[in-house]
């Protein structure tokens, strides 16, 4: 029996949301737990897979029991063969449908059937091209290591955010890079709506189904990576709501002026602690990017979730599971990525600055002096977190992201104030990606030819920072 | 996670209209179709409590009575309890239930079970059983039946002592009397306690529905599984590392946790020429008592 997709666009607050309903897919594209295999090291870690077809093509080792607050160890499986045909195809055909301005839901049919029952939800969204820490995706997961981002849910984002993915992991080895596939593709990207289809795989990560030589032209032409976007809705979730408050008695009706000018003035009653109203049952579905209250899904759709599991076994585990001890004949490329496209991929944001920026709305320059006196508080509430450390972490990694101007300036401030000395190395590290700021530049001269004794930490962030920044002059 | 694969299961209560739906949530479809659901993550559930005769999953205001008579198929009985069971390992709800012949699911892992793994399958015998179970009360009996015999000895020694008196010409019959009176309380006790051990496993066998179903029998050097075939998926085990030791009876290998029997592992659910290699992985494993 063939699969079953239905696509339903619905309204959330204004906010149009495609939502998708697979029905007897095929699951050749998806995610399963592997258990506790030999390699993984120890009983408290669980692997989990991604694959395409027969081909286990990304291993995620899971730590802490699979805690959702952890970060995943990545790496492109040993045993990744090849796409199957079929497989290779329907994804081909997408992303030519997607470009000749087929809509998401007719454009990714094809892809949707290739994966496990449930309901998905579709999006555009541009990615970083990187790892999440500086490093060009492709090749950047051939040895297994923590990969920051990757933890379902982020404590800086907080559980009850939504977030856009927007880092990627590769699905095709380095080896299938060619400089002459490159060349088409540097002429392609410049006329193409669509870059890329991703597959949500963990945090702000995503499988890269298909668009690999585009990423490398759109980084180096510095064309937004636009990509499809496909996240599975699985996770319950419950927002605890507060009741309204009551309205504000009416004020006692008097003639006089003098007395209802007083009246104003008087402090309003302290009002009693307002009660935490936990709704009976969950209020909804959510993929990372998106939260569907129960009541806005079609009923159809949210049966699927409901009768679904979210763990799928394949039909082909035992292949996949087979696969894994295997290594592939040829897993080392003699071919070499452009230096500006490694370079440039440094320059983007990482994942922290990314998760300070869904952290924080906004951060005023009164907050900003309140958090460089020491202070977590401004007016009665928390400004970015209780912990002194976390919050110029965070306010740091915002600023790099929102407005470098204001970033500089904030980093220069830490820096000078022997009291927050024990932030100094971080802001250091961070400043130092800002090469070419002639501020920074000063500053950390002044530190390296000063010789004072607040800046002892700084001292070879800011000795490299000032021999790069004359370099870079020359 | 064990047992991550199994099909949520879908139970109709025709007397109230409602819909349960067991799986990686549940959910309570109301009489009237109009209204969503009532849905709870399991880290919502307060309490779970499984009879032979129903579950009951209680929330924070709610608590929801599933019996099974509205579960047709005793395999999907044996699904919802397994469902419940690895989702109680994940959330840590309170979790009540009968004494089982079988590990609770909560127990097992998902593990590459590695080369050396035998599996066999079958139903549990309830002579061999009931055999095993005896055996194990006469390890613990046997010291105590002859402290009875001794004690039922010279009590009745005793007593016509103080009753007849003993005296030269009687004393050879009264020795006699008085051992076989020690062998015959000894012997009651002894059937008495068969007669409750048979009690005992036939009650034990009766609250768990597994023990009427065909069972998976898994042994590896990575741990072992006793699951009824209708849930048992291929990569799920106990580790070894969960129990204490082992006792081997002629038909079977007895494994247990804190003194309690975890696994009863019949020999016969194995080929033959295998169950040497069993015992050795076994053996290694855990210590044998």
């Amino acid at each position: 029996m063939g699969a079953e997709v239905k696509s339903e666009t619905i309204d959330l607050n204004g906010k149009s949301v495609l939502l998708v309903s697979v029905k007897n897919g095929e699951a050749a594209i998806g995610t399963c737990f592997a258990g506790h295999t030999d390699y993984s090291g120890s009983a408290s870690t669980q692997t989990r897979l991604f694959f395409i077809g027969t081909d286990p093509v990304i291993n995620l080792i899971c730590p802490n029991h699979s805690n959702k607050q952890s970060d995943k160890l990545v790496s492109f499986c040993p045993g990744f063969q090849g796409y199957e045909p079929k497989i290779h195809d329907a994804l081909g055909n997408s992303f030519n449908k997607l470009n000749n301005g087929d809509s998401l839901a007719a454009g990714l049919h094809d892809i949707f059937s290739l994966l496990e029952d449930g309901v998905y939800t579709a999006y555009m969204s541009d990615y970083y091209t990187t790892d999440g820490s500086g490093i060009f995706f492709w090749g950047g997961y051939n040895i297994s290591h923590e990969v920051r981002g990757t933890a379902e849910r982020s404590r800086i984002i907080g559980p009850d955010q939504t977030f856009k993915p927007c880092f990627l992991v590769p699905t095709e080895p380095l080896d299938y890079f060619t400089a002459r596939t490159r060349v088409t593709t540097d002429e392609q990207v410049k006329h193409r709506s669509v870059q890329g289809i991703v597959y949500h795989l963990s945090g702000l990560h995503s499988a890269l189904l298909k668009g690999h030589h585009g990423a490398v032209s759109c980084t180096d032409k510095d064309i937004p990576y636009s990509c499809a976007v496909i996240e599975k809705i699985t996770e319950p979730y419950t927002d605890i709501i507060y009741p309204e408050a009551p309205p504000p008695a009416p004020a006692p009706a008097t003639g006089d002026g003098e007395e209802s000018a007083e009246t104003e003035v008087q402090p309003a009653p302290v009002a009693p602690p307002k009660p935490v109203f936990v709704p009976e049952g969950i209020t909804g579905f959510r993929s990372p990017s998106v939260k569907i209250p129960l009541n806005a899904f079609p009923k159809d759709m949210l049966r699927i979730i409901i009768e679904g599991r979210t763990e799928y076994k394949p039909r082909q585990f035992p292949v996949l599971s087979a696969k894994l001890s295997t290594v592939r004949r040829k897993s080392v490329s003699n071919n070499v990525l452009p230096f500006s496209v490694l370079e440039k991929s440094e320059q983007m944001p990482d994942c922290e600055m990314i998760e300070s920026a869904y952290a924080i709305k906004k951060l005023s320059d009164e907050e900003l002096n309140c958090l460089l006196r020491g202070d977590v508080e401004y007016n009665g509430e928390v400004i970015v977190s209780p912990n002194f450390y976390s919050s110029i972490v965070t306010a740091c990694n915002f600023l790099q992201f929102s407005d470098t101007k204001r970033f500089v300036d904030f980093s220069i401030a830490i820096m000078d104030n022997p009291d927050l000395v024990a932030t100094h190395e971080y802001v250091a590290h961070r400043a130092a990606g800002q090469s070419s700021s002639k501020k920074l530049y000063n500053f950390f001269k002044n530190a390296v030819e000063g010789g004072d004794a607040k800046y002892e930490k700084i001292i070879p962030v800011a000795q490299t920072f000032v021999n790069r920044y004359k370099d870079q002059a020359k | 996670m064990a047992f991550s694969d199994l099909k949520p299961v879908c139970v109709i209560d025709d007397d109230s209209g409602r819909t349960y739906i067991i799986g990686s949530v549940f959910a309570v479809y109301g009489a009237v179709g109009s209204e969503p659901p009532l849905v709870y993550s399991w880290d919502m559930v307060r309490n779970v409590a499984v009879t032979r005769k129903e579950i009951t999953i209680e929330t924070a205001n709610k608590s929801f009575c599933i019996t099974n008579k509205m579960i047709s198929d005793i395999e999907e009985i044996l699904r919802t309890i397994a469902i419940i069971e690895c989702r109680q390992k994940e959330y840590n709800f309170g979790y009540q239930h009968e004494k089982r012949m079988f590990p609770l699911k909560s127990m097992y892992t998902e593990c590459s079970p590695g080369k050396e793994t035998y599996t066999g399958e079958g139903m549990l015998d309830d002579g061999e059983t009931a055999a095993a179970f005896i055996m194990l009360l006469n390890f613990k009996l046997v010291k105590f039946l002859w402290l009875i015999a001794l004690l039922i000895m010279l009590v009745v020694f005793g007593t016509l002592h103080i009753t007849i008196g003993i005296s030269r010409d009687n004393i050879l019959y009264f020795v006699p009397i008085s051992i076989a009176s020690g062998g015959i309380a000894s012997l009651l006790v002894y059937i008495i306690t068969h007669a409750v051990a048979r009690a005992k496993f036939k009650r034990l066998a009766d609250a768990d529905l597994a023990t009427r179903q065909p069972i998976t029998f898994v042994v590896s050097r990575a741990g072992f599984a006793a699951c009824e075939s209708c849930t048992y998926e291929s990569r799920d085990l106990v580790p070894w590392s969960e129990l204490d030791y082992f006792i081997e009876s002629d038909k079977m290998f007895i494994l247990y946790k804190n003194n309690a029997a975890v696994a009863y592992i019949p020999k016969k659910a194995f080929d033959k020429k295998f169950v040497g290699g069993i015992a050795d992985i076994i053996a290694l494993s855990l210590e044998q008592r």
